[in-house]
């Protein structure tokens, strides 16, 4: 799998209202940011996943009324995003993840549970 | 052995920065007491906008050596971002050591007014022009809205706070404690009264850190000569070293709080302890904090307790940031590890105005770079 065709298929997932991340089948590890070959052991054996969309606040911040986030979905892998509510923001709220498109750009946020 | 060093820091400075380059060389030059013709080796590093609002510059270490009119038979360039210096100084022992130089200039700075004027920084340069990229991972960190580095170490300082329990008046005294070393240095650029209400009360810029829990920056380049002997100064060596670089982006690290600091100093930790005065990064108060826990100075945790509890004065029991650290010195081009090297230097050398009794050894230590993966740690003393 080359990356053209990963960021092909996350932009495809993303229209579609779906996070996608990358699974190594070699070591099991997860992870979101792409590359070609699993940052942990190296193999080229990777499959893109759907992550079922749910996950945690790991850290977050608050600047220009925009909360910037780490999220830890359930699958096990973190990634940058911005949280969509602000209301009872915290270290360790559930959320689901949304899509937005801003500047015909299709990006995933989070949406707090409370 | 560094044989002269210097600085020539403004808030603002009107010239280019190649005139104020110029003047960090020609005092240390002056201190050392030798020519221009007599450096033969160059070590500095380039960041997006910081040479009169450059995002790239060709051949820059060739084109500087060229503008200054010093004739090398050594160039190098450094890319660890703030502890940039410190990598560079180290190297540049070494390559003296084994004859490749006799005289090394490391010069680093530049004009961070510009970058600021444009209302980013460094690190954020890519959000300005559609045409440049500045990581493999740009269309699925850009699009958000951020204001990193400040971000990134905020995430930091939150997680911090919910794990550790450390406080907002935690990390507000310490820059109240730097504050007091600032006022007594004679050399920084904010000074005056400062109590802990007022950072708390200042803006919040990235939640939970405040505007003056942050550094500002500043125009600026500071100049330090690398030679066989330490001629008119005292022959301080550098008598420990670690660096270390992890270059996992912090939202794929298991935890944000342990930095690579907790490697680069990990073959010394026993000799940090029983150094004479601390020179700390403080890109931001939360840094400090990470430093203190990450290289052993107190366990992971309980850095804002250590805050409380302890006088970072120069005559106090833990000498910290002794020249009030760039948080009150200002940030030269987005980079701070000249500020601690200078320091350090004047109070080994017994210059320095809040001047710690007996300074014989001084621990350093620089973090930054893309996602502050890049760690320095050092002694240097005699």
């Amino acid at each position: 799998m080359g990356l053209t065709e990963i960021y092909n298929q996350y932009e495809k997932y993303f229209k579609g209202n779906i996070l996608p991340y990358i699974k190594c089948n070699n070591c099991n590890y997860k992870f979101y940011y792409p590359r070609d070959m699993c940052p942990e052991c190296g193999s080229d054996n990777l499959s893109i996943e759907k992550s079922n969309g749910n996950g945690k606040i790991y850290s977050y911040t608050v600047s220009n009324k925009n909360i910037w986030a780490i999220i830890e979905m359930n699958e096990g892998f973190k990634f940058y995003a911005n949280i969509t509510n602000s209301g009872t923001v915290d270290i360790n709220k559930r959320i689901t993840i949304t899509f937005i498109n801003k500047n015909n750009k299709t990006l995933p946020y989070g949406e707090i549970q409370d | 052995m560094i044989s002269g060093f210097a600085e020539a820091v403004y808030k603002k400075y009107d010239k280019s920065a190649y005139e104020l380059m110029n003047e960090a060389l020609s005092k240390a030059l002056d201190m050392a007491g030798i020519q221009r013709s007599d450096i033969d080796g160059f070590i500095s590093t380039f960041m997006p906008g910081i040479f009169d609002d450059n995002v790239y510059m060709h051949f820059f270490t060739s084109q500087i050596c060229n503008y200054l009119g010093i004739n090398v038979k050594y160039m190098d360039s450094m890319e660890y971002g703030g502890p940039s210096v410190l990598a560079a100084y180290y190297r540049a022992e070494k390559l003296i050591k084994d004859g490749s130089a006799d005289n090394i200039l490391l010069l680093f700075g530049g004009k961070g007014s510009l970058v600021k004027d444009r209302k980013i920084t460094v690190d954020s340069y890519e959000k300005i022009n559609d045409g440049v990229t500045n990581t493999p991972y740009k269309s699925l960190l850009n699009g958000y809205d951020n204001i990193n580095p400040v971000s990134d170490y905020a995430l930091a300082a939150q997680r911090h706070k919910k794990i550790y329990r450390s406080t907002d008046e935690q990390r507000a005294e310490l820059a109240v404690k730097q504050r007091i070393n600032a006022n007594l240095s004679g050399y920084s650029m904010f000074t005056g009264d400062l109590t802990v209400e007022n950072v708390i009360n200042s803006p919040v810029i990235s939640d939970p850190l405040h505007l003056l829990e942050i550094v500002y920056p500043v125009d600026g380049f500071h100049a330090f000569i690398v030679s066989k002997s330490a001629g008119k100064l005292r022959p301080v060596k550098i008598l420990n070293y670690g660096e270390a670089h992890f270059t996992k982006l912090p939202v794929e690290m298991d935890d944000i709080t342990l930095l690579s600091a907790s490697e680069s100093s990990g073959d010394f930790r026993e000799k940090i302890k029983k150094c004479d005065l601390y020179e700390l990064y403080d890109s931001f108060t939360i840094t400090v904090m990470l430093q203190l826990e990450n290289t052993g100075i107190v366990e992971r945790g309980k850095s804002g307790k250590f805050i409380e509890n302890t006088d970072f004065k120069s005559n106090g029991d833990f000498p910290l940031n002794t020249g009030g650290g760039s948080i009150n010195r200002g940030q030269p081009a987005y980079m701070s590890g000249s500020v601690l090297l200078y320091e350090s230097l004047l109070q080994l050398n017994n210059m320095a105005k809040n001047q710690v009794k007996s300074a014989n050894r001084a621990f350093i230590n620089g973090i930054g770079g893309w996602s502050r993966s890049h760690s320095v740690s050092m002694i240097i003393g005699e």
